[in-house]
């Protein structure tokens, strides 16, 4: 789930580490997709009339009618994804998995209540909460990227953190997952709504972490700290501190050690056993396998190989399949469009100052602080 | 204060025109030198930049160095409202908000303000390195925008090869292929309608005709336009403003895509 409340945080605070960009302006990027999320957008939103689509004899095919055109959407615009799937989640998650089961059986306990009486709209609604990514559907979607010529990676542990660890061995440009953790894991860029249906015309969200930490102006160990203090998937977090105050708590004591020591634990009842440092250690040193040896070759589609798997087992529509092959193979051939700042280094970058407010407070701003500032070309 | 003076109000349009395509917004980067500005397009694919002179100016003022985001479709809409012999006044205060166009015309006793909001805009300045080309085409502007012109009907993308012979543009789509190659003229007498190559080595680049297309936007500026070529280095479209300055842009090329 992520880390609770930090995208509001971010957008209240430092709102110059996020940027909104359309899909078309990431050509020529390579982008580690976390599959696990994904999966699961795919499963809750690709629908008709409120069902999964599944095959005739009723296997759910959502997942691979997702992964086969969302793929597809990004390579025709010139994107390279590399999928990064879930392993073992880390003992440390098993509270937060606990809850989500939890959660689980009480939809389905309304599910059965809504299926009595009827209650369509109900009904639609426990369904979804249901929705589950089960290794099947990871392993059937493994098999369809590999007749697309995708490639994937098996993260030993977390997805996020192999998508962090990639993007910081420089192997892609950026992680994408809706999970804000894969800033805390230490991604240098993150991407949100990358596999999101053309149709929601929602436009990329990118955070920069440097921007983040400039704007919190707080360290990456701070940020880990402010990270598990808003609440992470590994351990609870202090009741009565939110966003704001816990910022402040981490900008004057610098860690949780030194929060603990100065605030009024009456006042803020600490977890019992609060396993803070093993979350931080997760954060810091999370189990992923050595990004420096992962080999990526995005080849070409194989497209008998998917008509089959597609079209006989789970009854797609051959044209449909075929035309997307020769979408995959038309993006494969042929040269591609470089990108200027491949070729030219970023000097500096002059900050927009986006609020208004900020405008009102601080009217002379303009015209200092040139200082630095990259001239073109004499 | 601020305050730049031109006696050619249509100068200004040309230059509009000329990056209005590309560019939706831009910060006029403002010193004592004179006006600058340096703007990569949305996809990052090109950039524009762009030199005026302070010295090229009837008159020019500029107390402190500031930068004035404007959004281009907004002060193309004003400059629309000049006419061509109109002088026109480039007008702010150093901590302004807002900028002020100013023209006066010469047959009557006109003068119209026009005042703008300016934006505030994040910006990324690229370090340029001063590269020696392999090869540095000059050529008609005009000739180079039918070119270009002409064989994007035919495909998505142009290859430009220059050798000692001549530079050859082609192209090839779904109807078929185009080719056209110019020589290197000797006709010194009119430098406007030459063609010279000056050549190093031969290089043969890929570009997508959607930006070059967009670049011949400034051709109404000079007649001569100026080509620069390195392998696997951005191409140079160079278009001289006369007594002003000058007007850049970079292209990325297409790149052979490797088997990783």
């Amino acid at each position: 789930m992520g880390i609770l409340n930090l995208s509001k945080l971010l957008a209240d605070i430092a709102p110059q580490a996020l940027k909104e960009h359309e899909l078309k302006t990431y050509f020529g990027r390579k982008v580690a997709i976390d599959a696990s999320m994904c999966l699961y957008q795919f499963l809750i939103a690709v629908r008709t009339e409120g069902n999964q689509l599944t095959s005739a004899d009723g296997e759910t095919t959502s997942h691979l009618l997702g992964t086969f055109y969302r793929t597809i959407r990004l390579i025709e615009n010139g994107i390279k994804p590399v999928y990064v799937f879930d392993g073992k989640p880390p003992q440390m998650k098993s509270g937060e998995l606990n809850k989500r089961h939890e959660k689980r059986v009480e939809a389905q306990k309304a599910l059965e209540k809504a299926t009595e009486a009827g209650d369509v709209g109900e009904i639609d609604k426990f369904n979804k909460r249901l929705v589950k990514v089960t290794k099947l559907h990871s392993e059937e979607v493994k098999k369809l990227l590999k007749m697309m010529g995708v490639p994937y990676v098996d993260a030993p542990c977390e997805a996020e953190a192999q998508c962090a660890a990639l993007v910081k061995a420089g192997k892609v440009y950026a992680a994408a997952t809706e999970d804000m953790d894969a800033l805390t894991f230490g991604s240098k860029v993150l991407l949100r709504h990358l596999t999101f249906s053309e149709a929601r015309k929602m436009p990329i969200q990118e955070i920069h972490l440097d921007k983040v930490l400039e704007g919190l102006e707080v360290t990456q160990n701070e940020f880990i700290d402010l990270c598990i203090l808003l609440g992470c998937d590994y351990t609870d977090s202090i009741r009565g501190i939110g966003p704001k105050r816990g910022l402040e708590l981490i900008r004057k004591h610098k860690s949780i050690e030194n929060i603990l020591e100065s605030i009024d634990t009456e006042k803020y009842p600490v977890p019992e056993n609060w396993n803070f440092k093993g979350a931080r250690e997760l954060f810091q040193e999370p189990d992923i396998a050595d990004a420096e040896n992962i080999e990526m070759t995005w080849g070409e589609p194989d497209e008998d190989a998917m008509v089959k798997f597609l079209c006989e087992e789970k009854n797609f529509s051959e044209e449909r399949v075929r035309n997307g092959c020769k979408k995959l193979l038309k993006a494969k051939g042929g040269s591609v469009q470089g990108r200027l700042d491949g070729f030219f280094t970023v000097l500096s970058t002059t900050p927009a100052k986006r609020k208004v407010e900020d405008k009102k407070n601080t009217p002379n701003k303009r015209g200092k602080g040139t200082k630095g500032r990259g001239r073109g070309p004499k | 204060m601020f305050e730049a003076r031109l006696t050619q109000s249509a100068i200004f349009k040309k230059v509009l025109d000329a990056i209005k395509d590309l560019l939706n917004e831009a910060s006029f980067d403002c010193s004592e030198s004179g006006i600058q500005l340096q703007a990569m397009d949305n996809s990052h694919v090109s950039l524009v930049s762009l030199t005026l002179k302070s010295d090229g100016f009837d008159k020019y003022r500029c107390d402190r160095n500031l930068t004035m985001g404007m959004n281009l479709a907004s002060m193309s809409k004003i400059f629309k409202c000049s006419s061509n012999d109109d002088t026109v006044t480039i007008k702010a205060q150093d901590d302004a908000d807002t900028v002020t166009f100013m023209f006066e015309a010469k047959k009557q006793d006109k003068i119209s303000d026009y005042e703008m909001k300016l934006m505030n805009l994040d910006q990324e300045h690229l370090g340029i390195p001063e590269t020696e080309f392999s090869c540095v085409i000059k050529m008609p502007s005009g000739e180079f925008a039918r070119i270009v012109k002409d064989l994007s009907q035919f495909g998505e993308s142009i290859v430009i090869s220059c050798t000692k012979e001549g530079v050859k543009f082609s192209t090839s789509g779904d109807i078929g292929s185009a080719n056209v190659k110019i020589a290197q003229t000797s006709n010194f007498d009119k430098e406007e309608e030459c063609v010279s190559i000056d050549m190093q080595e031969p290089v043969t680049l890929t570009f997508a005709c959607q930006y070059l297309n967009s670049f011949t936007k400034a051709t109404p500026l000079t007649p001569v336009v100026q080509l620069s070529m390195s392998d696997n280095v951005p191409l140079v479209v160079e278009y001289q403003i006369p007594d002003l300055g000058h007007l850049r842009y970079y292209l990325a090329p297409k790149i052979e895509e490797d088997e990783n």
